[in-house]
Protein backbone atom coordinates (compact mmCIF):
# COMPACT_ATOMS: atom_id res chain seq x y z
CA UNK A 1 0.00 0.00 0.00
CA UNK A 2 1.42 3.40 -1.08
CA UNK A 3 1.65 5.83 1.67
CA UNK A 4 0.72 9.56 0.15
CA UNK A 5 3.03 12.83 1.82
CA UNK A 6 0.97 15.47 1.85
CA UNK A 7 1.47 19.43 2.44
CA UNK A 8 -1.23 20.00 5.03
CA UNK A 9 -0.68 21.16 8.83
CA UNK A 10 0.13 18.06 10.39
CA UNK A 11 -2.01 18.82 13.17
CA UNK A 12 -4.75 18.73 11.09
CA UNK A 13 -7.84 16.19 12.25
CA UNK A 14 -9.09 16.56 8.68
CA UNK A 15 -5.86 14.71 7.79
CA UNK A 16 -4.18 11.46 8.57
CA UNK A 17 -0.20 10.78 7.92
CA UNK A 18 -0.31 7.19 6.51
CA UNK A 19 -3.48 8.62 3.98
CA UNK A 20 -4.30 6.03 1.81
CA UNK A 21 -7.07 7.87 0.89
CA UNK A 22 -6.86 11.59 -0.26
CA UNK A 23 -9.72 13.90 -0.82
CA UNK A 24 -8.43 17.44 -2.42
CA UNK A 25 -10.92 20.93 -2.52
CA UNK A 26 -13.96 18.12 -3.49
CA UNK A 27 -16.54 19.71 -4.93
CA UNK A 28 -19.68 17.67 -6.64
CA UNK A 29 -23.43 19.13 -7.38
CA UNK A 30 -26.40 17.74 -9.40
CA UNK A 31 -28.07 20.81 -11.05
CA UNK A 32 -28.61 23.21 -8.29
CA UNK A 33 -28.34 21.13 -5.49
CA UNK A 34 -24.46 21.08 -4.11
CA UNK A 35 -23.51 17.59 -2.47
CA UNK A 36 -19.62 18.56 -1.81
CA UNK A 37 -18.45 21.62 -1.13
CA UNK A 38 -14.51 22.33 -1.39
CA UNK A 39 -13.86 18.97 0.92
CA UNK A 40 -10.27 18.40 1.69
CA UNK A 41 -10.01 15.22 4.08
CA UNK A 42 -7.79 12.06 4.35
CA UNK A 43 -8.58 8.70 5.27
CA UNK A 44 -5.84 6.13 6.73
CA UNK A 45 -5.38 2.53 8.37
CA UNK A 46 -8.04 2.28 10.66
CA UNK A 47 -11.80 2.40 11.03
CA UNK A 48 -13.27 6.45 10.37
CA UNK A 49 -16.75 7.11 10.60
CA UNK A 50 -18.71 9.57 8.51
CA UNK A 51 -20.86 11.10 9.97
CA UNK A 52 -23.59 13.48 8.86
CA UNK A 53 -27.54 13.93 8.07
CA UNK A 54 -29.44 13.37 5.25
CA UNK A 55 -28.53 15.32 2.23
CA UNK A 56 -24.75 16.27 3.76
CA UNK A 57 -22.86 14.68 1.02
CA UNK A 58 -21.71 11.57 2.79
CA UNK A 59 -22.40 9.02 -0.30
CA UNK A 60 -21.16 11.24 -3.06
CA UNK A 61 -18.20 11.08 -0.80
CA UNK A 62 -17.72 7.60 -0.91
CA UNK A 63 -18.92 7.30 -4.32
CA UNK A 64 -16.28 10.08 -5.19
CA UNK A 65 -13.58 7.68 -3.45
CA UNK A 66 -14.18 4.42 -5.44
CA UNK A 67 -14.58 6.00 -7.95
CA UNK A 68 -18.36 5.49 -9.17
CA UNK A 69 -18.80 9.53 -9.69
CA UNK A 70 -17.22 11.66 -10.78
CA UNK A 71 -15.93 15.23 -8.93
CA UNK A 72 -17.24 18.57 -10.48
CA UNK A 73 -14.24 20.48 -9.27
CA UNK A 74 -11.57 18.57 -6.79
CA UNK A 75 -9.67 15.79 -6.85
CA UNK A 76 -9.38 11.59 -4.90
CA UNK A 77 -6.81 9.56 -5.21
CA UNK A 78 -6.58 6.37 -3.79
CA UNK A 79 -2.93 5.02 -3.01
CA UNK A 80 -1.92 8.00 -5.15
CA UNK A 81 -4.44 6.51 -8.33
CA UNK A 82 -7.08 8.57 -9.53
CA UNK A 83 -10.16 6.08 -8.93
CA UNK A 84 -11.99 7.47 -12.20
CA UNK A 85 -9.17 6.67 -14.48
CA UNK A 86 -6.91 4.14 -13.61
CA UNK A 87 -8.94 0.60 -12.65
CA UNK A 88 -6.33 -1.06 -11.27
CA UNK A 89 -7.61 0.71 -8.41
CA UNK A 90 -10.39 -1.21 -8.22
CA UNK A 91 -8.35 -4.60 -7.21
CA UNK A 92 -7.62 -2.97 -3.74
CA UNK A 93 -10.84 -0.78 -2.84
CA UNK A 94 -14.54 -2.42 -2.28
CA UNK A 95 -18.08 -0.85 -1.94
CA UNK A 96 -21.10 -1.56 0.38
CA UNK A 97 -23.40 1.00 -1.36
CA UNK A 98 -26.56 1.74 0.90
CA UNK A 99 -29.03 0.63 -1.73
CA UNK A 100 -30.85 -2.80 -0.99
CA UNK A 101 -30.65 -3.37 -4.76
CA UNK A 102 -28.67 -6.80 -5.92
CA UNK A 103 -28.56 -8.43 -8.94
CA UNK A 104 -31.18 -11.31 -9.86
CA UNK A 105 -31.08 -14.50 -10.35
CA UNK A 106 -27.96 -15.06 -8.59
CA UNK A 107 -27.30 -16.89 -5.24
CA UNK A 108 -25.41 -15.55 -3.00
CA UNK A 109 -22.44 -17.86 -3.58
CA UNK A 110 -22.76 -17.05 -7.30
CA UNK A 111 -22.29 -13.18 -6.57
CA UNK A 112 -19.54 -13.11 -4.72
CA UNK A 113 -17.76 -15.72 -6.72
CA UNK A 114 -18.54 -13.42 -9.85
CA UNK A 115 -17.08 -10.10 -8.11
CA UNK A 116 -13.90 -12.48 -7.06
CA UNK A 117 -13.62 -13.70 -10.65
CA UNK A 118 -13.83 -10.46 -11.78
CA UNK A 119 -11.14 -9.28 -9.55
CA UNK A 120 -9.49 -12.29 -11.33
CA UNK A 121 -8.66 -14.17 -7.85
CA UNK A 122 -7.22 -17.37 -8.28
CA UNK A 123 -7.81 -18.58 -4.50
CA UNK A 124 -11.50 -21.09 -4.98
CA UNK A 125 -12.04 -20.84 -1.53
CA UNK A 126 -12.03 -16.89 -0.86
CA UNK A 127 -16.12 -16.85 -1.82
CA UNK A 128 -16.87 -19.22 0.70
CA UNK A 129 -14.34 -18.04 3.49
CA UNK A 130 -15.94 -14.37 2.85
CA UNK A 131 -19.17 -15.68 3.46
CA UNK A 132 -18.27 -17.07 6.62
CA UNK A 133 -17.04 -14.12 7.59
CA UNK A 134 -20.05 -12.53 7.65
CA UNK A 135 -22.21 -15.42 9.17
CA UNK A 136 -23.82 -16.14 5.32
CA UNK A 137 -22.47 -19.62 4.51
CA UNK A 138 -25.20 -21.62 5.33
CA UNK A 139 -27.64 -19.67 3.00
CA UNK A 140 -24.56 -19.34 0.00
CA UNK A 141 -27.27 -21.43 -2.41
CA UNK A 142 -30.17 -19.30 -2.21
CA UNK A 143 -30.84 -16.82 -4.15
CA UNK A 144 -30.18 -13.04 -2.95
CA UNK A 145 -33.30 -11.25 -4.60
CA UNK A 146 -35.30 -13.14 -1.84
CA UNK A 147 -33.13 -12.23 0.93
CA UNK A 148 -34.00 -9.97 4.05
CA UNK A 149 -32.55 -6.08 3.40
CA UNK A 150 -29.77 -7.36 6.65
CA UNK A 151 -28.99 -10.53 4.63
CA UNK A 152 -27.97 -8.53 1.21
CA UNK A 153 -26.46 -6.71 2.87
CA UNK A 154 -24.40 -9.07 4.68
CA UNK A 155 -23.83 -10.81 1.27
CA UNK A 156 -22.69 -7.11 -0.30
CA UNK A 157 -20.26 -7.72 2.50
CA UNK A 158 -18.98 -10.72 1.89
CA UNK A 159 -18.87 -9.47 -1.64
CA UNK A 160 -16.70 -6.75 -0.98
CA UNK A 161 -14.50 -8.61 1.77
CA UNK A 162 -13.76 -11.37 -0.93
CA UNK A 163 -11.20 -9.70 -2.50
CA UNK A 164 -9.26 -8.23 0.99
CA UNK A 165 -9.39 -4.79 -0.44
CA UNK A 166 -6.87 -2.48 1.77
CA UNK A 167 -10.14 0.27 1.50
CA UNK A 168 -12.81 -0.54 2.48
CA UNK A 169 -15.87 1.66 2.06
CA UNK A 170 -19.16 1.04 4.00
CA UNK A 171 -22.09 3.23 3.37
CA UNK A 172 -24.59 2.38 6.22
CA UNK A 173 -23.37 -1.23 6.07
CA UNK A 174 -25.59 -1.91 9.68
CA UNK A 175 -28.97 -0.98 7.73
CA UNK A 176 -31.68 -4.15 8.47
CA UNK A 177 -29.19 -6.15 10.61
CA UNK A 178 -30.75 -7.69 13.84
CA UNK A 179 -28.84 -6.75 16.81
CA UNK A 180 -26.40 -9.71 17.14
CA UNK A 181 -25.58 -9.65 13.35
CA UNK A 182 -24.35 -5.73 13.68
CA UNK A 183 -22.45 -6.74 16.70
CA UNK A 184 -20.97 -9.08 15.09
CA UNK A 185 -20.42 -6.83 11.64
CA UNK A 186 -18.88 -3.91 14.05
CA UNK A 187 -16.32 -6.80 15.64
CA UNK A 188 -15.70 -7.94 11.80
CA UNK A 189 -14.98 -4.05 10.34
CA UNK A 190 -13.07 -3.04 13.85
CA UNK A 191 -10.78 -6.31 13.05
CA UNK A 192 -10.58 -5.34 9.55
CA UNK A 193 -9.27 -1.68 10.56
CA UNK A 194 -6.83 -3.36 13.04
CA UNK A 195 -5.26 -5.06 10.24
CA UNK A 196 -4.18 -2.12 8.72
CA UNK A 197 -6.65 -1.80 6.11
CA UNK A 198 -8.58 1.67 5.90
CA UNK A 199 -12.33 1.36 6.90
CA UNK A 200 -14.92 4.11 6.01
CA UNK A 201 -17.84 3.44 7.51
CA UNK A 202 -21.35 6.05 7.40
CA UNK A 203 -24.45 5.21 9.82
CA UNK A 204 -26.80 7.38 11.01
CA UNK A 205 -26.95 5.14 14.19
CA UNK A 206 -24.39 7.42 15.88
CA UNK A 207 -23.85 4.84 18.92
CA UNK A 208 -22.74 2.22 17.03
CA UNK A 209 -20.27 4.76 15.39
CA UNK A 210 -19.20 5.21 18.99
CA UNK A 211 -18.77 1.94 19.17
CA UNK A 212 -16.75 1.40 15.76
CA UNK A 213 -14.70 3.80 14.51
CA UNK A 214 -11.54 5.77 15.84
CA UNK A 215 -11.80 8.70 14.13
CA UNK A 216 -14.61 10.73 12.93
CA UNK A 217 -15.19 12.92 10.14
CA UNK A 218 -18.63 15.21 10.47
CA UNK A 219 -19.74 16.69 7.22
CA UNK A 220 -22.55 18.97 7.40
CA UNK A 221 -24.15 20.53 3.70
CA UNK A 222 -21.32 18.82 1.68
CA UNK A 223 -18.43 20.79 3.95
CA UNK A 224 -16.13 19.27 6.92
CA UNK A 225 -17.56 20.35 9.87
CA UNK A 226 -15.39 18.24 12.25
CA UNK A 227 -13.38 15.66 11.89
CA UNK A 228 -10.86 14.00 14.49
CA UNK A 229 -11.78 11.69 17.59
CA UNK A 230 -15.26 12.25 19.20
CA UNK A 231 -13.34 14.25 21.87
CA UNK A 232 -10.83 16.05 19.65
CA UNK A 233 -13.89 16.87 17.99
CA UNK A 234 -15.59 18.12 21.12
CA UNK A 235 -12.28 20.01 21.96
CA UNK A 236 -12.51 22.10 18.85
CA UNK A 237 -16.29 23.07 19.51
CA UNK A 238 -14.71 24.30 22.98
CA UNK A 239 -16.60 28.17 22.34
CA UNK A 240 -19.76 26.47 22.39
CA UNK A 241 -21.72 25.77 25.83
CA UNK A 242 -21.30 22.22 26.87
CA UNK A 243 -23.21 20.75 29.96
CA UNK A 244 -22.68 19.17 33.02
CA UNK A 245 -24.46 17.45 35.59
CA UNK A 246 -23.57 17.25 38.92
CA UNK A 247 -25.09 15.19 41.79
CA UNK A 248 -24.52 15.86 45.06
CA UNK A 249 -25.42 16.34 48.72
CA UNK A 250 -27.28 19.81 48.78
CA UNK A 251 -27.86 20.95 45.48
CA UNK A 252 -29.51 23.91 46.02
CA UNK A 253 -26.69 25.47 47.72
CA UNK A 254 -24.18 24.06 45.02
CA UNK A 255 -26.33 25.48 42.19
CA UNK A 256 -26.35 29.29 43.99
CA UNK A 257 -22.57 29.07 44.66
CA UNK A 258 -21.96 28.16 41.09
CA UNK A 259 -23.78 30.41 39.41
CA UNK A 260 -21.47 33.39 40.47
CA UNK A 261 -18.43 31.29 38.54
CA UNK A 262 -17.00 32.96 35.57
CA UNK A 263 -16.97 29.70 33.50
CA UNK A 264 -20.71 28.98 34.40
CA UNK A 265 -23.10 30.17 31.38
CA UNK A 266 -26.40 28.77 33.59
CA UNK A 267 -27.28 26.47 36.04
CA UNK A 268 -30.79 24.34 36.19
CA UNK A 269 -31.71 22.47 39.34
CA UNK A 270 -33.82 19.72 39.33
CA UNK A 271 -33.92 18.12 42.56
CA UNK A 272 -30.52 17.78 44.25
CA UNK A 273 -29.27 17.54 40.70
CA UNK A 274 -27.33 20.99 39.07
CA UNK A 275 -27.30 21.13 34.78
CA UNK A 276 -24.70 23.61 34.39
CA UNK A 277 -23.81 25.06 31.42
CA UNK A 278 -20.46 26.04 30.86
CA UNK A 279 -18.11 27.08 27.57
CA UNK A 280 -14.85 26.52 29.44
CA UNK A 281 -14.92 23.22 31.10
CA UNK A 282 -11.26 23.25 32.04
CA UNK A 283 -11.82 26.06 34.44
CA UNK A 284 -14.48 24.32 35.73
CA UNK A 285 -12.73 21.11 36.06
CA UNK A 286 -10.86 23.19 38.53
CA UNK A 287 -13.18 25.12 40.21
CA UNK A 288 -16.30 22.33 41.15
CA UNK A 289 -14.32 20.44 44.07
CA UNK A 290 -13.24 23.66 45.65
CA UNK A 291 -16.31 24.88 45.61
CA UNK A 292 -18.44 21.92 47.11
CA UNK A 293 -15.21 21.73 49.68
CA UNK A 294 -16.31 24.78 50.80
CA UNK A 295 -19.95 24.40 51.22
CA UNK A 296 -19.10 20.83 52.68
CA UNK A 297 -21.35 19.26 49.82
CA UNK A 298 -20.37 16.28 48.84
CA UNK A 299 -20.58 15.20 45.20
CA UNK A 300 -21.76 11.66 44.17
CA UNK A 301 -21.18 12.00 40.71
CA UNK A 302 -20.16 14.22 37.78
CA UNK A 303 -20.77 13.67 34.48
CA UNK A 304 -20.92 15.13 31.09
CA UNK A 305 -24.34 15.31 29.64
CA UNK A 306 -23.31 15.86 25.96
CA UNK A 307 -20.26 13.56 25.04
CA UNK A 308 -22.27 11.16 22.78
CA UNK A 309 -21.72 11.38 19.06
CA UNK A 310 -25.85 12.15 19.00
CA UNK A 311 -25.72 15.31 21.17
CA UNK A 312 -22.13 16.48 19.51
CA UNK A 313 -24.08 16.01 15.73
CA UNK A 314 -26.81 17.95 17.10
CA UNK A 315 -24.71 21.08 18.45
CA UNK A 316 -22.71 20.80 14.89
CA UNK A 317 -26.14 20.83 12.50
CA UNK A 318 -27.68 23.46 14.96
CA UNK B 1 10.78 -37.00 -3.73
CA UNK B 2 9.01 -33.42 -4.37
CA UNK B 3 5.23 -32.39 -3.59
CA UNK B 4 3.54 -31.52 -6.50
CA UNK B 5 1.75 -28.08 -5.92
CA UNK B 6 -1.57 -28.02 -7.15
CA UNK B 7 -2.33 -26.11 -10.63
CA UNK B 8 -3.87 -22.49 -9.92
CA UNK B 9 -5.76 -21.20 -12.64
CA UNK B 10 -6.78 -17.53 -12.74
CA UNK B 11 -10.71 -17.61 -13.71
CA UNK B 12 -11.53 -16.49 -17.18
CA UNK B 13 -13.19 -13.30 -16.50
CA UNK B 14 -14.94 -13.15 -19.79
CA UNK B 15 -16.29 -16.36 -19.12
CA UNK B 16 -17.36 -14.86 -16.18
CA UNK B 17 -19.15 -11.83 -17.45
CA UNK B 18 -20.72 -13.82 -20.27
CA UNK B 19 -21.98 -16.44 -17.49
CA UNK B 20 -23.12 -13.49 -15.45
CA UNK B 21 -25.41 -12.16 -18.33
CA UNK B 22 -27.24 -15.06 -19.35
CA UNK B 23 -27.72 -15.81 -15.56
CA UNK B 24 -28.51 -12.64 -13.54
CA UNK B 25 -28.79 -9.90 -17.28
CA UNK B 26 -31.58 -12.47 -18.91
CA UNK B 27 -33.49 -13.27 -15.79
CA UNK B 28 -36.33 -16.54 -16.10
CA UNK B 29 -39.04 -13.57 -16.49
CA UNK B 30 -36.98 -12.40 -19.53
CA UNK B 31 -36.50 -16.05 -20.98
CA UNK B 32 -40.37 -16.40 -20.74
CA UNK B 33 -40.49 -12.93 -22.38
CA UNK B 34 -39.24 -13.72 -25.45
CA UNK B 35 -41.68 -16.04 -26.42
CA UNK B 36 -43.35 -12.99 -27.01
CA UNK B 37 -41.23 -11.93 -30.34
CA UNK B 38 -40.64 -15.75 -31.33
CA UNK B 39 -44.28 -15.98 -30.87
CA UNK B 40 -44.43 -12.55 -33.56
CA UNK B 41 -42.01 -14.16 -35.82
CA UNK B 42 -44.04 -17.19 -36.35
CA UNK B 43 -47.57 -14.80 -36.64
CA UNK B 44 -45.55 -13.09 -39.43
CA UNK B 45 -45.22 -16.83 -41.26
CA UNK B 46 -48.56 -17.50 -40.79
CA UNK B 47 -49.49 -14.11 -42.35
CA UNK B 48 -47.77 -14.68 -45.73
CA UNK B 49 -50.19 -17.67 -46.19
CA UNK B 50 -52.42 -15.30 -46.78
CA UNK B 51 -50.56 -13.30 -49.41
CA UNK B 52 -51.64 -14.29 -53.07
CA UNK B 53 -48.21 -15.12 -54.37
CA UNK B 54 -45.74 -17.21 -54.61
CA UNK B 55 -44.85 -18.78 -51.28
CA UNK B 56 -41.23 -17.75 -51.69
CA UNK B 57 -41.90 -14.00 -52.37
CA UNK B 58 -44.58 -13.53 -50.06
CA UNK B 59 -42.87 -14.40 -47.19
CA UNK B 60 -40.05 -12.37 -48.45
CA UNK B 61 -42.59 -9.48 -48.61
CA UNK B 62 -43.95 -10.02 -45.08
CA UNK B 63 -39.91 -10.86 -43.46
CA UNK B 64 -38.91 -7.10 -45.21
CA UNK B 65 -41.43 -5.82 -43.60
CA UNK B 66 -42.82 -7.48 -40.28
CA UNK B 67 -39.73 -9.44 -39.07
CA UNK B 68 -36.81 -7.16 -40.18
CA UNK B 69 -38.26 -3.73 -39.63
CA UNK B 70 -40.38 -4.58 -36.37
CA UNK B 71 -39.96 -8.18 -34.38
CA UNK B 72 -35.97 -8.17 -35.37
CA UNK B 73 -35.35 -4.17 -33.58
CA UNK B 74 -38.35 -4.77 -30.57
CA UNK B 75 -36.27 -8.45 -29.83
CA UNK B 76 -32.86 -6.58 -29.80
CA UNK B 77 -33.99 -3.82 -27.81
CA UNK B 78 -35.56 -6.06 -25.31
CA UNK B 79 -32.52 -8.02 -24.99
CA UNK B 80 -29.74 -5.57 -25.68
CA UNK B 81 -31.07 -3.23 -22.71
CA UNK B 82 -31.53 -6.41 -20.63
CA UNK B 83 -27.83 -7.05 -20.63
CA UNK B 84 -26.36 -3.69 -19.46
CA UNK B 85 -28.75 -0.69 -19.31
CA UNK B 86 -31.34 -2.06 -17.08
CA UNK B 87 -28.46 -3.17 -14.62
CA UNK B 88 -27.13 0.13 -14.82
CA UNK B 89 -30.61 1.60 -13.99
CA UNK B 90 -31.53 -0.37 -11.48
CA UNK B 91 -28.13 0.31 -9.41
CA UNK B 92 -26.21 -2.84 -9.17
CA UNK B 93 -24.06 -2.36 -11.76
CA UNK B 94 -21.64 -1.42 -9.63
CA UNK B 95 -20.88 -5.15 -8.87
CA UNK B 96 -18.95 -5.26 -12.48
CA UNK B 97 -17.72 -1.33 -12.41
CA UNK B 98 -15.77 -1.71 -9.43
CA UNK B 99 -13.35 -4.27 -10.55
CA UNK B 100 -10.60 -4.03 -12.35
CA UNK B 101 -11.72 -5.80 -15.49
CA UNK B 102 -11.33 -4.17 -18.57
CA UNK B 103 -14.27 -2.20 -19.82
CA UNK B 104 -14.11 -3.34 -23.30
CA UNK B 105 -14.56 -6.84 -21.59
CA UNK B 106 -17.31 -5.89 -19.94
CA UNK B 107 -18.89 -4.44 -22.83
CA UNK B 108 -18.48 -7.14 -25.41
CA UNK B 109 -18.98 -9.82 -22.67
CA UNK B 110 -22.43 -8.60 -22.03
CA UNK B 111 -22.90 -7.77 -26.21
CA UNK B 112 -21.65 -11.34 -26.58
CA UNK B 113 -24.09 -12.57 -24.10
CA UNK B 114 -27.10 -10.88 -25.66
CA UNK B 115 -26.33 -12.11 -28.91
CA UNK B 116 -26.47 -15.61 -27.75
CA UNK B 117 -29.72 -15.22 -26.19
CA UNK B 118 -30.47 -13.84 -29.60
CA UNK B 119 -29.11 -16.81 -31.40
CA UNK B 120 -31.44 -19.33 -29.11
CA UNK B 121 -34.32 -17.56 -29.52
CA UNK B 122 -35.45 -15.01 -32.48
CA UNK B 123 -33.20 -16.49 -35.10
CA UNK B 124 -34.63 -19.84 -34.84
CA UNK B 125 -37.89 -18.11 -34.49
CA UNK B 126 -37.33 -16.33 -37.56
CA UNK B 127 -35.65 -19.69 -39.68
CA UNK B 128 -39.43 -21.23 -38.58
CA UNK B 129 -41.38 -18.35 -39.61
CA UNK B 130 -40.24 -19.06 -43.34
CA UNK B 131 -41.01 -23.41 -42.59
CA UNK B 132 -44.49 -21.81 -41.26
CA UNK B 133 -44.91 -19.30 -44.65
CA UNK B 134 -44.34 -22.65 -46.70
CA UNK B 135 -40.93 -21.54 -47.95
CA UNK B 136 -38.28 -23.89 -46.20
CA UNK B 137 -35.39 -22.71 -48.68
CA UNK B 138 -35.75 -19.32 -46.80
CA UNK B 139 -34.87 -20.29 -43.64
CA UNK B 140 -31.31 -20.30 -43.63
CA UNK B 141 -31.37 -16.75 -45.01
CA UNK B 142 -33.69 -15.75 -42.29
CA UNK B 143 -31.59 -17.37 -39.66
CA UNK B 144 -28.60 -15.12 -41.18
CA UNK B 145 -30.81 -11.68 -41.65
CA UNK B 146 -32.18 -12.15 -38.26
CA UNK B 147 -28.54 -12.38 -36.25
CA UNK B 148 -27.06 -10.31 -38.27
CA UNK B 149 -29.48 -7.89 -37.54
CA UNK B 150 -29.56 -8.56 -34.02
CA UNK B 151 -26.07 -8.32 -33.71
CA UNK B 152 -25.65 -4.79 -34.85
CA UNK B 153 -29.35 -4.13 -32.99
CA UNK B 154 -28.21 -5.40 -29.79
CA UNK B 155 -24.73 -3.16 -30.01
CA UNK B 156 -26.51 -0.07 -30.28
CA UNK B 157 -28.92 -0.56 -27.60
CA UNK B 158 -26.35 -1.35 -25.09
CA UNK B 159 -24.99 1.92 -26.14
CA UNK B 160 -28.36 3.45 -25.82
CA UNK B 161 -28.71 2.06 -22.41
CA UNK B 162 -25.37 3.28 -21.01
CA UNK B 163 -25.88 6.96 -22.39
CA UNK B 164 -29.61 7.10 -21.71
CA UNK B 165 -32.10 6.41 -18.59
CA UNK B 166 -34.71 6.15 -20.57
CA UNK B 167 -33.07 4.05 -22.90
CA UNK B 168 -36.25 1.79 -24.40
CA UNK B 169 -37.45 5.68 -25.17
CA UNK B 170 -34.57 6.97 -26.85
CA UNK B 171 -34.03 3.03 -28.36
CA UNK B 172 -37.33 3.20 -30.16
CA UNK B 173 -36.89 7.03 -31.41
CA UNK B 174 -33.95 5.41 -33.17
CA UNK B 175 -35.83 2.52 -34.59
CA UNK B 176 -38.59 4.34 -35.75
CA UNK B 177 -37.68 7.99 -35.72
CA UNK B 178 -34.61 8.28 -37.01
CA UNK B 179 -34.09 4.59 -39.02
CA UNK B 180 -37.91 4.78 -40.62
CA UNK B 181 -38.84 8.11 -40.90
CA UNK B 182 -35.57 9.88 -41.69
CA UNK B 183 -34.51 6.58 -42.93
CA UNK B 184 -37.62 6.58 -45.60
CA UNK B 185 -36.37 10.06 -46.72
CA UNK B 186 -32.40 10.12 -46.42
CA UNK B 187 -30.87 7.50 -48.04
CA UNK B 188 -27.50 8.44 -46.34
CA UNK B 189 -29.30 7.13 -42.94
CA UNK B 190 -30.89 4.11 -44.79
CA UNK B 191 -27.43 2.66 -46.48
CA UNK B 192 -26.54 3.15 -41.83
CA UNK B 193 -29.50 1.00 -40.52
CA UNK B 194 -29.35 -2.37 -39.38
CA UNK B 195 -33.12 -2.69 -40.55
CA UNK B 196 -32.65 -1.74 -43.92
CA UNK B 197 -29.07 -3.54 -44.07
CA UNK B 198 -30.35 -6.76 -42.85
CA UNK B 199 -33.15 -6.71 -45.39
CA UNK B 200 -30.35 -6.87 -47.89
CA UNK B 201 -28.49 -9.83 -46.44
CA UNK B 202 -31.68 -11.43 -46.48
CA UNK B 203 -32.91 -10.97 -49.86
CA UNK B 204 -29.52 -12.06 -50.81
CA UNK B 205 -29.33 -15.44 -49.57
CA UNK B 206 -32.85 -16.21 -49.79
CA UNK B 207 -33.91 -18.28 -53.25
CA UNK B 208 -37.10 -16.33 -54.03
CA UNK B 209 -37.06 -12.65 -52.75
CA UNK B 210 -37.44 -10.17 -55.38
CA UNK B 211 -34.47 -7.37 -55.42
CA UNK B 212 -36.57 -4.91 -55.32
CA UNK B 213 -36.73 -5.34 -51.22
CA UNK B 214 -33.60 -3.96 -51.16
CA UNK B 215 -32.90 -0.01 -51.25
CA UNK B 216 -30.56 1.69 -53.63
CA UNK B 217 -26.78 1.97 -52.65
CA UNK B 218 -27.30 -0.91 -49.89
CA UNK B 219 -24.56 -3.21 -50.82
CA UNK B 220 -25.94 -6.90 -51.14
CA UNK B 221 -24.90 -9.91 -48.96
CA UNK B 222 -21.55 -9.88 -47.49
CA UNK B 223 -21.09 -5.94 -48.45
CA UNK B 224 -24.32 -5.50 -45.92
CA UNK B 225 -22.98 -7.99 -43.59
CA UNK B 226 -19.81 -5.78 -43.23
CA UNK B 227 -21.64 -2.68 -43.17
CA UNK B 228 -23.65 -4.20 -39.89
CA UNK B 229 -20.72 -5.34 -38.41
CA UNK B 230 -19.19 -2.18 -38.49
CA UNK B 231 -22.49 -0.51 -36.83
CA UNK B 232 -21.91 -3.15 -34.05
CA UNK B 233 -18.11 -2.29 -33.50
CA UNK B 234 -19.06 2.01 -33.75
CA UNK B 235 -21.66 0.92 -30.95
CA UNK B 236 -19.61 -0.93 -28.94
CA UNK B 237 -16.82 1.51 -29.06
CA UNK B 238 -19.60 4.20 -27.73
CA UNK B 239 -20.74 2.26 -25.03
CA UNK B 240 -16.93 1.43 -24.21
CA UNK B 241 -16.48 5.17 -23.99
CA UNK B 242 -19.43 6.19 -22.20
CA UNK B 243 -18.94 3.29 -19.57
CA UNK B 244 -15.59 5.03 -18.83
CA UNK B 245 -17.14 8.42 -18.12
CA UNK B 246 -20.43 7.26 -16.53
CA UNK B 247 -21.70 8.85 -13.53
CA UNK B 248 -23.18 5.53 -11.32
CA UNK B 249 -26.30 6.74 -9.08
CA UNK B 250 -27.91 4.19 -7.09
CA UNK B 251 -31.23 2.95 -7.97
CA UNK B 252 -32.76 5.34 -5.62
CA UNK B 253 -30.95 8.24 -7.28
Amino acid sequence: MTTMTTSHDPRDPAFVGDASVEVSDASAWFGQKVALSELSCSFGPGVTGLLGPNGAGKTTLMRAITGLMPLNQGTVRVDGRDPRRDRSVHSCTSLVPEDEAVPSGLTARQLVRYVADLHALADRAAPDRALAEVDMLGVADRRVDGFSKGMRQRTKVAAALVTEPTVLVLDEPLNGADPVQRAHLIALFRRLGAQGRTVIVSSHVLHEVERLADRIIVLIHGRLAAAGDQRAIRDAMNDRPRHVLVRGTDGRRLAAALIGLDSVAGVRLNGDDVEISTSRAAELALALPAVASDLHVRLREVRPLDDSLESLFRELVR
Amino acid sequence: MSALAPAVHKPWRFASILVYTLRSCIGPKRWLGSLVYCGAALLFGLLALTIDEPSGEAFARVAADGIFALVVPIASLVIGDAVLGAEVRSGVFHFTWLTPAPLWQIVVGRWLGGCIVALVTLVPACALAAVVAGDPGSAGAAAIGAFMGAVAYIAVFVAIGCIARRAAVWSLAFVFLVERLLGAALTGIAQWSPTWESRAVFVNFADNAPTSLVRDGIPAGTGAMVRLAVIAALGLGIAWWRLAHIRLAGASD
